[in-house]
C-alpha cells in the first residue's frame, strides 16, 4: 500500500462545492480514473480518501490537502495528469508527494480576506479603526461548537500578518488556530470588527493560503 | 457581466452549486461558434430535473452536432428566484451563463400536469412574454414543448410555438436543421413555423382552431389551410441503434436519482388500463442485452458513479432478462458498481440468476397490486395473481426480508366497498404468510406499507372517459380503508387528493385552461407538485375568476362520441381500441399482453409492421 499526498487548488465554480459534496465527488473522480486505490476493508468498501482539512463553501485555495494510498505503485507525474484531465474547472491537483507530516500534525492556516469598502476614500478610516480594533484589550466572539455556542476570546488566536491598502480594496492576511481539534474561521475576525466599525464593507474574495504545522513549519 | 452578478449573491442561498454550472461532463461550447442553439428546460428544481434521462439523452444528442449547443436551465428555488427578481438577474443557462432568451429555442420538457406553472414562472423570469402570441415576429426564441404531458398539452397550447410530439431523437435536430436554413434566410416566426409543420410529429397550436358547444364539451378543432388536420407522434424504429449518451453531466451536489441509468426498453407490453405510458410509448421495443451491456460499462467508465440502475417501464419484459441481467451483475460485482433494479419481477428466474439478484437486491421489496381485488385488477388489466405476490413475498421473507411495500390506486372505475377491504385483506395474508414461513427472519416483525393514490384518469387510454371520484367519495374511502385495517404490522398512507384533482383537471383539459394556469401563476402558484408549495384555495379562485369548473374536466363522464380535446393528436394507439377496452373492462375481461396475443390497438397500421416475430 503506498500513501499518497496531494496539494490541490479550489477555484472559479469550484468554490461552490460544498466540502459534502466534495468528498462524495470525488469517490466518482477515483472510480473514472482507472487508478489501483485502495479500498477500505469494512462491511461497505469504499476508496479510502481523506481531506486534511474542511474548506468553508465559498473559499477559494491553493493548498488543499487531499490523501489516499494506492495498491500499487504509480508515478506522482502519472498521477497528477491522470486526475487533471478528469477534474472539472476550478479544481486542479498542483503537486503529489508522499506524505511528511501526520494530519495531526495541523496547527495553523493561512487566509487573505478581501474587504471592500462602499467607497474607497474610506479606505484610510477603514485602517485606523483596524489598528484600534486589533488594540482592544480581548476580542470576544460566539463560536459555535459540537457542545453549543461558547465564549471565545480570539484576539490572541488572530496573528494579522498583513495589511494590504489596494485602492479597490483592502486586503487582510491572517494566520489562526487550525487543525483536528482546534479551528478559527477568518470571518469570526471579520464579523466582530464589522459590528463595531463604522464603515459598512463586504467581503470579497477569501482564501486559504496555508496550512502549517503548529511549530509554524509549511504542512507538507 | 451576468457570472459576476449572479456570483456576487450564490453564496446567500441554499445548495449554490446548482446555479453555476461547470459539473463534470457538461459541454460547454463557444457561442460564437456555433449556429444553432437549444436552452433546455426543465421545469423544477435542479435537483429534480437533473434526475431526467430524456433530458440527458437529448442534451448529449444535440451537442454531438458540432455546430449545435444545448445548455441546461432549471427552475430556481425560491430564495433565489427572490435574489434574481430583485436585483435583475434573468433566467440563464448554466454552461455560458447566458440569459435564456438569447437562445434560439427554449425547449421545456412536460412530465408532469403540476409542472405547469413553473414554465410560465421561468418564461417570465427570462423575459420572454408568456403568450405565444404576444411573441414578435422575430425568429427566436422558438418557444418548444416535448415530453408525455404534450399529448395532451392543450392547458398549455396557448403558451408554446411548438409542441413535439413523441420521441426526440430525431425530430429535434430535423427541427434545428428546419431552423438554422430559415435562420440564414432570415424568416419570420411564422414563416418558420409554417415551414415546421411540415415534419412529422411537430404541433403549432397556433394554427388550430378549437371550438365549443353550449355545454362546454368541444364541437371542432380544424387546421388552419395547408395545416395538417392530425399530428402523428415520432417513434425510432431501430431503438437498439438510436444514440445513447456515453457520458452524463455528473452533479456535485445530490440529486434525485444519482446514478448512472440505461434505458433496456421502450413501450410496454402490458397495457395496463390506467396507466397512460403504457400506451403513449408503444410499440414495445428493446435493446440487445449486447448494447445494454456497452452502454452501461461505458456511462461507468466515463461518470464514475458507482451505481447503475436500468430504466424501463418493465425490466422483466425483456426478452434476454436472464443473460442481460447475469452479465451485468458480473460486471458491476467485478467493479464494485451496486446495480438497482427498479420495477423487477423475480417469479419466474432460475435459482441460480435469484442468488446473484438477491446479492444486489438490497432495496425494499415493493409490488404495485393497484387494486385489492382480483375482480378489480382484471377490469383494469392489471395482470398480477394474487399468487405471484405471495409466492415473491415467499422468496423474499425466505430470503432475508421483513417488510413489503404495496402500492393501490382509489377511485378506479366499478370500485365498490369490497375493493378498498380487499386491499386490507390482502396485506392481512401478506402478514400472516410471514408468520407462517419457518425460514421467516427470527427477532423481527413483518411490515406492510400500503400507500394509497387517487385514481387519475389520463388521455390515451382506455379509461379517457371515465370520471374521477370526487372528493367526498375519495375521503370515505380512505376511511373505510384505515378501518378495515387490524393491525399495526399495517401501515396506511395517501396522496393528497386536492393534487389529484388538479391533476385530472390539466390532464384531460381543453385550450380554455390557459387562463387559469396564468391566472393561479400570477396568483402566486408555482412548485405545485411540491407539498408545501400547493396553494390549493388559489386553484380554486383562478377556475372561478375564469368561469370554469374543475368537476367538468375532472369528474364528468365522457361518451364515447365526444371529441377529445386531443381529437387532432394521433399517438398510434387508435380511439376505437380504446372504446373497446373500456367496454372489456365493464365486463371485467382482461386484455392478454402484446407478446401473447396482438389485440389490434393500432400501432401497426403506422409502423407498417407486427411490434413482435
Amino acid at each position: 500500500m503506498i500513501k499518497v499526498r496531494t496539494v490541490f487548488e479550489k477555484k472559479g465554480r469550484a468554490k461552490y462545492i460544498s466540502h459534502l459534496d466534495l468528498n462524495r465527488f470525488i469517490m466518482r473522480v477515483f472510480k473514472r480514473s482507472g487508478l489501483p486505490i485502495w479500498y477500505t476493508e469494512g462491511f461497505n468498501p469504499h476508496p479510502y480518501i481523506v481531506f486534511a482539512m474542511a474548506l468553508s463553501l465559498g473559499f477559494e485555495s491553493d493548498c488543499e490537502i487531499m490523501d489516499f494510498n494506492l495498491t500499487e505503485g504509480v508515478s506522482f507525474g502519472k498521477i497528477k495528469k491522470i486526475l487533471n484531465d478528469i477534474l472539472p474547472e476550478g479544481l486542479k491537483i498542483l503537486y503529489v508527494t508522499t506524505p511528511e507530516h501526520k494530519i495531526k500534525d495541523i496547527g495553523k492556516a493561512e487566509y487573505s480576506v478581501e474587504c471592500i469598502t462602499e467607497n474607497p476614500e474610506e479606505n484610510e478610516i477603514f485602517l485606523t479603526e483596524l489598528q484600534k480594533f486589533l488594540e482592544l484589550p480581548e476580542i470576544n466572539v460566539e463560536k459555535k461548537t459540537k457542545k453549543g455556542i461558547k465564549l471565545v476570546d480570539i484576539k490572541p488566536l488572530t496573528e494579522l500578518t498583513n495589511i494590504i491598502n489596494k485602492s479597490d480594496n483592502i486586503v487582510l492576511n491572517m494566520r489562526l488556530p487550525a487543525g483536528t481539534q482546534n479551528n478559527f474561521n477568518p470571518m469570526l475576525f471579520i464579523d466582530a470588527f464589522s459590528a463595531v466599525s463604522s464603515v459598512r464593507f463586504e467581503t470579497g474574495k477569501i482564501s486559504r493560503t496555508g496550512i502549517l504545522c503548529a511549530d509554524g513549519e509549511v504542512f507538507k | 457581466m451576468l457570472r459576476e452578478k449572479i456570483e456576487k449573491y450564490l453564496l446567500d442561498v441554499q445548495k449554490p452549486s446548482r446555479y453555476i454550472g461547470g459539473e463534470m461532463g457538461s459541454i460547454i461550447k463557444n457561442p460564437d461558434e456555433t449556429d444553432v442553439s437549444f436552452a433546455f428546460c426543465f421545469p423544477d428544481t435542479y435537483d429534480i430535473g437533473m434526475s431526467h434521462l430524456g433530458m440527458k439523452i437529448l442534451y448529449s444528442l444535440t451537442n454531438s452536432r458540432e455546430n449545435y449547443r444545448c445548455e441546461r436551465v432549471f427552475a430556481p428555488s425560491e430564495d433565489f428566484e427572490k435574489i434574481m427578481r430583485e436585483n435583475d438577474i434573468p433566467l440563464y443557462s448554466l454552461e455560458n451563463l447566458q440569459p435564456v432568451r438569447e437562445f434560439d429555442f427554449i425547449g421545456f420538457t412536460m412530465q408532469y400536469e403540476l409542472s405547469y406553472t413553473n414554465v410560465l414562472n421561468m418564461l417570465d423570469l427570462a423575459g420572454v412574454p408568456v403568450w405565444q402570441k404576444e411573441r414578435s415576429e422575430n425568429l427566436s426564441p422558438i418557444v418548444v414543448a416535448g415530453g408525455p404531458c404534450v399529448c395532451n398539452a392543450e392547458p398549455l397550447a396557448d403558451f408554446f410555438d411548438i409542441m413535439i410530439l413523441g420521441e426526440g431523437e430525431e425530430v429535434n435536430l430535423e427541427l434545428m436543421d428546419l431552423y438554422y436554413k430559415h435562420k440564414q434566410k432570415g424568416s419570420s416566426r411564422t414563416e418558420f413555423l409554417r415551414d415546421a409543420v411540415n415534419i412529422q410529429g411537430v404541433y403549432v397550436p397556433s394554427f388550430y382552431n378549437v371550438e365549443y358547444n353550449i355545454d362546454g364539451t368541444v364541437r371542432s378543432i380544424t387546421s388552419d389551410e395547408g395545416v395538417p388536420a392530425v399530428i402523428h407522434k415520432r417513434i425510432i424504429s431501430d431503438f437498439d441503434k438510436v444514440y445513447y449518451p456515453d457520458n452524463f453531466v455528473v452533479p456535485f451536489t445530490e440529486i434525485v436519482h444519482d446514478r448512472a441509468s440505461v434505458e433496456v426498453l421502450r413501450g410496454c407490453i402490458r397495457g395496463c388500463r390506467f396507466c397512460q405510458a403504457g400506451f403513449l410509448y408503444r410499440p414495445f421495443r428493446e435493446k440487445s442485452g449486447e448494447s445494454i451491456y456497452s452502454q452501461a460499462k461505458a456511462l461507468c467508465e466515463n461518470t464514475g458513479y458507482d451505481e447503475l440502475s436500468l430504466a424501463s417501464l418493465s425490466t422483466s419484459d425483456h426478452s434476454d432478462i436472464s443473460d442481460m441481467l447475469s452479465n451485468l451483475i458480473d460486471y458491476t460485482e467485478k467493479n464494485k458498481i451496486n446495480l438497482s433494479l427498479p420495477s423487477l419481477r423475480i417469479d419466474n428466474f432460475s435459482e441460480e440468476l435469484l442468488e446473484k439478484v438477491k446479492k444486489v437486491r438490497k432495496s425494499g421489496l415493493t409490488f404495485a397490486p393497484e387494486a385489492g381485488t382480483q375482480r378489480l385488477r382484471d377490469v383494469i388489466n392489471k395482470n398480477v395473481t394474487e399468487d405471484e405476490i405471495m409466492n415473491t413475498c415467499r422468496i423474499a421473507f425466505e430470503g432475508g426480508y421483513s417488510s413489503v411495500k404495496l402500492y393501490f390506486m382509489m377511485g378506479l372505475p366499478t370500485e365498490t366497498d369490497e375493493d378498498i377491504v380487499g386491499i386490507a385483506e390482502l396485506a392481512q395474508r401478506i402478514v400472516d404468510l410471514f408468520y407462517s414461513i419457518p425460514e421467516r427472519p427470527k427477532g423481527r416483525g413483518v411490515q406492510v406499507s400500503i400507500s394509497t393514490a387517487t385514481f387519475v384518469p389520463k388521455p390515451f387510454t382506455p379509461f379517457e372517459f371515465e370520471p374521477q371520484d370526487t372528493r367526498e367519495m375519495i375521503e370515505r374511502k380512505q376511511k373505510l380503508l384505515i378501518d378495515s385495517v387490524k393491525t399495526k404490522k399495517i401501515k396506511v398512507s395517501w396522496h393528497n387528493s386536492d393534487v389529484s384533482l388538479l391533476e385530472a383537471v390539466l390532464a384531460r383539459g381543453d385550450r380554455r385552461l390557459s387562463k387559469v394556469i396564468y391566472t393561479a401563476w400570477k396568483n402566486g402558484c408555482k412548485f405545485d407538485s411540491w407539498g408545501e408549495h400547493f396553494k390549493f384555495d388559489v386553484w380554486m379562485n383562478a377556475f372561478k375568476e375564469c368561469g370554469l369548473e374543475p368537476e367538468f374536466y375532472a369528474c364528468r363522464k365522457r361518451e364515447y362520441n365526444e371529441i377529445m380535446p386531443w381529437e387532432h393528436l394521433d399517438y398510434y394507439v387508435s380511439k376505437d381500441f380504446f372504446i373497446r377496452e373500456n367496454m372489456k373492462a365493464r365486463e371485467f375481461k382482461t386484455t392478454p399482453n402484446c407478446r401473447e396475443k396482438c389485440s389490434g390497438c393500432g400501432v401497426t397500421a403506422m409502423t407498417r409492421r407486427a411490434c413482435f416475430d
